[in-house]
């Protein structure tokens, strides 16, 4: 099978995994869900495959540049989704991860950008770490943000004492909680090593720790609202209201730092 | 074989009525049990006794057992037959398929979707299968039934949501904390309706419950029964800081729990949440609080509300149950017709290929010599022939839909086919 046939079909699936799994959210059956999540299996199997596909032919990990970073984000984020759901049974983040999987899978294939092998640059073991541990991080965050716009809901909920379409979907308000304030403060811990390596990085390749393009704007504004919003978790001064809002921020100035990689 | 269902349930029969058929278990029932086995024409029985119903249920070879069955009954009952007659309902076959997977799902409940009648149906056969008191058919009902049952709540999720205030409240605990084990729990006053929502918490591994009441000697009593401590009623401000979950039930004319309570408590309390449950008329907390982030309360006419849309979701969940139960009934009524086709079809089956060997043979002979491709070509063409004319009688004997026809259907073939 050829790297990009995978990609296509992996996209594919997703999209109909995606479709069925908000399908389900109007139909109200559980069994249209679990046909979603073993479509988007399916694609994640050979999204998979492509990756790897990648990793062979260029000799190192895919994340040189907006397809493959945004390829291996998504990737990251449904395997993470896919432990959450064998621990908590959380139907409901499908509706937030599966449409996030399929838009990021769906930047890579529409973003053509060659693959690159061998730039010296890249074979710098602190820029692999920059790449791979702010990846795996962003993923943990989507997964925080995620959770919380379900507390979110389920807050709203319960104190308007009204249900929702996703009210049976969604777990309990403490598991949503907690998913959410322990993916923040992993993905920010990770995130957090991956932008001091991406700054040492810098400052051996520019001589200087930055040079403040659209990527490294957007991933400082994102990193002091991942804080903010990891602050008022540890404080207990968490705002339902408050928190979904620097969430949204956050999330926006994530996507301009990923939209702000192209070739490095 | 005949099925066939004689009883009385809420709707037709008041409580007098029912009680004086009701079944105890243990020795009653096995005496009663044996009572109906006895009955002459009777293959299979069971039993099924219930606060709301009284059932017999069973299998015969013919309907001629109906009269003796209701007979016995009237003896049960002390009861002339005038009498009970007028509350007893009488299911036959398809009916009483249909019957037993609408009880056995909680269609036909008082609360509808409620699951305790499904286990005792499940007793019910099983007392009966225990002892050898179900025959095949009933056996197969049983197992379909338990099957059926299962599948309507798993697929409609009926019984899944509350219909009571104390339940709502559980429910409620849930959705907001979802495991209860580990909880700790306030209960202010001794209200009734505080006191039942206390007892079903109480199941779910709860860590503590404190109980404040303005007697403080009552507050004991209550403590006790659910393993607690009692506390002064005075000095409740420091376990809102620590319990998950307030249930106020008092006959206090004002707000024992304010506002200002739930903000101090929140400095200590952090990320956690706060359940208030506000079951008192005047109310005991301050409406208010539920501004408060990570505060949720409830009054008893929130919670009735939500007992109520349970209530409606269930009559909802109800008609996706009714289309379950009667696909399969459909389909279990079809494997019956077709299992009881079966010695018909097999006798007729040996009879054609009687006929066929004897002819096949005969033709061989006048044949003479013929190679081997030539005698399987010969046997073949008998075969398919044999299987050809076969076809659609045994596809009428299959499938063809009511009793009456299909004992015409079968017979006329017997006939046709020189069939014992």
């Amino acid at each position: 099978m050829s790297p990009n046939l995978s990609l296509y079909l992996a996209l594919a699936l997703y999209a109909c995994g995606t479709l069925i799994a908000l399908a389900s959210l109007f139909a109200r059956e559980l069994r249209l869900q679990q046909a979603g999540l073993m479509l988007m299996i399916s694609g994640w199997v050979l999204h998979t495959f492509w990756i790897g596909s990648i990793c062979v032919r260029t000799h190192h990990p895919p994340l040189t540049n907006l397809p493959e970073t945004a390829a291996f984000i998504s990737w990251t984020v449904f395997l993470v989704e896919l432990v959450l759901f064998i621990r908590y049974r959380v139907h409901a983040a499908a509706f937030f991860v599966y449409p996030l999987v399929l838009i990021l899978l769906t930047v890579s294939a529409v973003v053509s950008e060659p693959f690159v092998s061998g730039d010296p640059a890249l074979r710098s073991r602190i820029f692999t770490a920059h790449i791979l541990l702010t990846t795996v991080g962003v993923a943990a965050l989507f997964i925080s943000l995620a959770f919380n716009l379900m507390a979110y809901l389920q807050d709203r909920s319960l104190r308007e004492k009204t249900r929702g379409r996703l009210w049976e979907w969604i777990p309990s308000l403490s598991v949503c909680k907690m998913v959410s304030y322990r993916a923040l403060a992993i993905g920010f811990s990770i995130y957090t090593a991956g932008l001091l390596a991406g700054v040492l990085w810098s400052y051996r390749v520019n001589a200087g720790p930055l040079d403040f393009r659209t990527k490294q704007i957007g991933a400082v504004v994102a990193w002091v609202l991942f804080a903010t919003l990891l602050q008022s978790y540890i404080s207990g001064v968490y705002r339902a209201r408050r928190s979904i809002l620097i969430s949204a921020g956050a999330f926006i100035a994530t996507v301009v730092a990923m939209l702000g990689i192209h070739r490095v | 074989m005949t099925l066939l269902l004689v009883g009385v349930n809420h709707r037709t029969a008041p409580v007098d009525v029912r009680e004086r058929l009701s079944v105890a278990g243990g020795p009653q029932m096995e005496e009663t049990l044996a009572g109906l086995r006895g009955l002459a024409g009777i293959d299979g029985a069971a039993m099924l006794s219930t606060c709301n119903r009284v059932e017999a249920i069973v299998s015969a070879t013919s309907e001629d057992v109906l009269e003796p069955v209701v007979d016995w009954l009237c003896a049960r009952a002390s009861a002339n037959r005038d009498e009970l007659e007028k509350h007893l309902y009488v299911l036959r076959h398809a009916d009483v398929i249909k019957h037993l997977y609408r009880v056995a799902s909680g269609l036909d409940s008082m609360i509808v979707g409620e699951p305790q009648i499904g286990g005792q149906v499940r007793e019910a056969f099983l007392f009966s299968r225990e002892r050898g008191g179900l025959d095949s058919l009933l056996s197969q009902l049983f197992d379909q039934t338990m099957r059926v049952a299962k599948k309507v709540r798993t697929d409609t999720g009926i019984g899944e949501h509350a219909v009571s205030v104390p339940f709502a409240a559980v429910e409620l605990a849930k959705k907001i904390f979802g495991e209860l084990q580990g909880l700790e729990v306030l209960l202010l006053g001794a209200g009734e309706m505080g006191e039942l929502t206390a007892e079903h918490l109480s199941k779910f591994g709860l860590k503590q419950i404190f109980v404040a009441n303005r007697s403080y000697d009552r507050a004991v009593e209550l403590a006790q029964r659910f393993s607690g401590e009692a506390i002064q009623f005075s000095g409740i401000e420091p376990y809102l800081a620590t319990c998950d979950i307030v249930i106020a039930s008092t006959a206090a004319p004002h707000y024992v729990v304010e506002r200002a309570h739930i903000e101090r408590a929140r400095t200590t309390r952090r990320m956690r949440n706060l359940f208030l449950i506000d079951l008192s008329v005047p109310r005991n907390i301050d409406p208010t609080i539920a501004d408060v982030d990570g505060a949720f309360l409830y009054d008893i006419d929130d919670l009735q509300h939500v007992a109520d849309a349970n209530r409606e979701l269930r009559l909802q969940k109800a008609q996706e149950a009714e289309e379950i139960v009667a696909r399969e009934v459909d389909g279990f009524r079809k494997r019956l017709i077709a299992q009881d086709a079966v010695p018909t079809i097999v006798e007729l089956q040996q009879r054609l290929e009687t006929i066929r060997a004897a002819e096949l043979d005969k033709c061989l002979r006048k044949l003479g010599p013929v190679s081997a491709e030539q005698r399987a070509a010969i046997e073949m063409f008998s075969s398919q022939m044999v299987n050809k004319i076969l076809h659609y009688p045994i596809l009428q004997l299959k499938e063809s839909a009511d009793e009456p026809e299909r004992e015409s259907l079968r017979r006329t073939i017997r006939k046709i086919f020189g069939l014992r």
